[in-house]
């Protein structure tokens, strides 16, 4: 027989370095015909740092997309930004450029006061001009007030660097503030399972994550789908086999992984409550997206047929065994 | 502020094009004239002493242009992001820790040669005896991987007095729960290509981690940190396996030793085989709440095996204890966790950190509370939920962006429709 559940999990997690110094630094040059150049030591392993710092580069400048390059992780060319883990490129990585960028334009913004005779701080940048707030028609474009920093022999650089406000856990009690922001997560599971043979399918997962802002958010739903992947296997499946030592598991034709076949329907829901010390709100999603995944689908499994497995992987041998205990 | 232009868009990825069409280089992919190709020579047992590694037949292998040993490191023979622990190659007298400890590399002409010269380093081991066990490892009887023992660390968190907070509890669940060392599974496999060009190491390689991979090359190598240059190649995947060095030190090693363009591919036999895996973690809960489903007091305690090195062994067990409670707030909290050496294959980093282990236990745990009561899974998280204005285990105030109650509610708002009276 088939039976169907559903289960809930929540989980938190803490953006960067438990209760440690973990600083990133960046560069930025804002070239002579508008175009901006980032250096940040950011590794992009796939999960899409470039393009996030380029669109906080790009915002913070006004300019668009397009204009940005980032060069990232050559130890040669660009400065530390840290590991690419604990989730914190986003938060840490994020703020340093974003500051970079503002010293970058200090110059430009005072150069555009004096050409356009109005205060520094009536203008913004948007849409690779310089504009004031207030009265949009008088503006002066990003490129000729470059032209005229030129001119007058000045360029336009500005680096940043960011740690997050920590303190270390005390040795003996654990006190302290081990991280400057927490994301938070919820997701749901519904599960198939079949009461003859063990097997459980997962067939949907809603996973809504509090990411502060989502500055992609197609990105951001890709993640929450890639982790939530994750998470089935952690749940089912992913088990590396060791026998004195020695792994009996070394290919990936005896260590199961999901395939597309294993997918769920997978809803992604950004909740965005913004993180007042984030670019622009930001905090971090990468590992938050399959942390409740395993809870979720281990609970809706106990939903579905009454047996609470508590040592995963929850496999069909295993699942099978408590089932029938169940039954007897 | 003014409206967002760029940032909230569903802008394309930079990398978008190179990724579709095939045209991203990866390390494999890189050739240069001259180069070499390494392989290494790794312990097949899990502890013990080397007594000789004899390299004289494999040199004279025609293609062979180096062997290296320990004795050939010019610096430290020490890797590990938190502690210094794992050495680059194993040397005669010194100590294996793991089965797959790497004992020399070779650089060739080509990878079958490379392959051939390894059959022909004769390498003598005395084993020791092996604990395999996390629990058995933390025994005073156990066989010791070091010197100070097998407990490598212990991360306690303590608010409030749980012992006396359970006397005033309701319902009380205490529950084992264990999980299973994972393996990152990237499509990408390690590897990289390291070259000199004057005094300056260039190491081409898939990492997370370029700035702290330049660390651990420049002090093998006994170079100045502006000596070694980090590059990293486009990388398939990472997950938190590439935070470690695997083959940074050694192609930067046989390309000094060789003055030629060394590259190293792992197999995906090698690189299950042999690089960092998610902890396994055995847990005691026991949680307890008053008649309401308010969480009174909460204990835990978590043990992670992390191998024959720490990696990021402790980091991981801190995380995973601060995090231990799930998101509640909670006035009585004890949590220790023990991050203990065994022989087994190390653990490191991988995404979640200590913290998917953790939450697959917390949240059954406050399921079983919930059913205990008789009230929801939903009411029972909704009266516990961390809000602004919270105190956390550690004692840290959550002053804002505390989404969760809104997480609730949008995934249960979104399950609801779907699933309609089901959820």
């Amino acid at each position: 027989m088939k039976k169907r559940g559903v289960g809930l999990a929540n989980m938190w997690y803490g953006i960067g370095n438990t209760g440690l110094p973990n600083p990133a630094s960046a560069y930025i040059e804002l070239l002579d015909d508008g175009t901006v150049i980032v250096l940040t030591g950011c590794a992009d392993i796939g999960q899409g740092s470039t393009t996030t710092l380029a669109q906080i580069a790009a915002e913070e400048m006004g300019v668009d997309i397009e204009d940005v390059r980032v060069v990232s992780a050559d130890t040669g060319i660009t400065p530390d930004a840290g590991a690419t883990s604990a989730s914190r490129q986003t938060y840490i990585s994020g703020n340093a450029v974003k500051m970079a960028a503002k010293e970058a334009k200090t110059i430009l913004v005072e150069t555009a006061a004096r050409m356009l005779e109005v205060d520094e701080d009536s203008l913004i940048l948007e849409d690779r001009k310089i504009v004031v707030k207030n009265d949009k028609d008088k503006f002066v474009k990003i490129k000729e007030c470059l032209g005229k920093c030129r001119a007058e022999g000045k360029l336009t650089l500005g680096h940043g660097w960011f740690n997050p406000d920590v303190t270390a856990l005390n040795p003996e009690d654990g006190q302290g503030k081990p991280y400057a922001t927490y994301a938070f997560a919820t997701q749901v599971a519904e599960v198939e399972v079949n009461t003859e043979t063990g097997e459980v399918k997962v067939l949907k997962i809603f996973a809504a994550h509090d990411v502060g802002k989502a500055i992609n958010p197609i990105n951001v739903e890709g993640q929450i789908e890639g982790g939530c992947m994750i998470g089935v296997g952690f749940a089912l499946m992913e088990q590396v086999k060791v026998d004195k030592g020695n792994i009996k598991t070394p290919n990936l034709a005896t260590y199961l992984i999901p395939t597309a076949m294993d997918t769920p329907e997978i809803y992604p829901i950004i909740v965005e409550d913004p993180e007042v010390t984030g670019p622009f709100g930001a905090k971090g999603v990468g590992e938050p997206a399959l942390i409740p995944t395993a809870a979720a689908i281990v609970n809706a499994i106990y939903d579905a047929v009454g047996v609470r497995i508590t040592d995963l992987p929850v496999t069909p041998e295993k699942l099978l065994k408590e089932i029938k205990k169940e039954r007897n | 502020m003014s409206q967002l232009k760029v940032v909230g868009q569903n802008v394309k990825k930079k990398d978008v094009k190179e990724k579709v069409l095939g045209t991203a280089i990866f390390a494999a992919d890189i050739k240069m004239d001259g180069m070499l190709y390494g392989k290494t020579l790794r312990s097949k047992v899990p502890h013990g002493i080397v007594k000789k590694i004899n390299v004289s037949q494999a040199l004279e292998l025609p293609g062979v242009h180096a062997v290296l040993t320990e004795q050939d490191i010019p610096g430290v023979n020490k890797a590990g992001i938190i502690v210094k622990d794992e050495p680059v190659l194993v040397g005669i007298g010194q100590r294996i820790r793991k089965i797959g400890d790497p004992l020399a590399i070779v650089a060739a002409e080509t990878e079958e040669i490379a392959e051939a010269a390894l059959d022909l380093i004769e390498v003598e081991v005395e084993e020791l005896p092996a604990v395999f066990s996390p629990l058995d490892a933390m025994k005073d009887d156990a066989p010791k991987l070091y010197e100070k023992g097998n407990i490598m660390a212990v991360r306690r968190i303590v608010k409030g007095d749980v012992a006396e907070a359970f006397k005033n509890c309701d319902v009380i669940v205490e529950q084992d729960y264990t999980t299973s060392m994972v393996e990152h599974a990237y499509i990408e496999t390690e590897a990289g290509v390291a070259k000199m060009e004057g005094d300056v190491v260039n190491v081409w390689v898939c990492t997370q981690n370029p700035h702290y991979d330049r660390k651990d090359v420049a002090y093998n190598l006994n170079i100045g940190l502006n000596q070694a240059r980090i590059i990293q190649t486009t990388t398939g995947g990472g997950f938190g396996g590439k935070l470690d060095v695997t083959v940074h030190v050694h192609v930067a090693l046989l390309a000094k030793a060789t003055k030629r363009p060394v590259k190293m591919v792992y197999s995906r036999r090698e690189s299950i085989s042999n690089t960092v895996k998610r902890h396994p973690f055995i847990m005691k809960y026991k949680t307890g709440c008053d008649k309401d489903g308010k969480l009174i007091a909460w204990q835990t305690e978590i043990i992670g095996d992390t191998g024959a090195y720490a990696s990021y062994g402790p980091g991981t067990l801190t995380r995973a204890a601060v995090h231990a409670t799930g998101p509640y707030e909670i006035p009585n909290v004890k949590v220790e966790a023990y991050t203990v050496y065994t022989n087994n294959p190390q653990a490191g980093a991988m995404r979640g950190f200590g913290v998917p282990q953790v939450a697959f236990a917390h949240e059954s745990q406050m399921n079983l509370l919930a059913e205990k009561l008789g009230i929801s899974p939903l009411e029972i998280r909704m009266k516990n939920a961390f809000i602004p204005g919270s105190i956390t285990a550690t004692g840290s105030k959550l002053e804002h962006s505390v989404g969760l109650k809104s997480t609730m509610e949008s995934a249960k708002q979104a399950a609801e429709k779907v699933l309609g009276d089901k959820f």
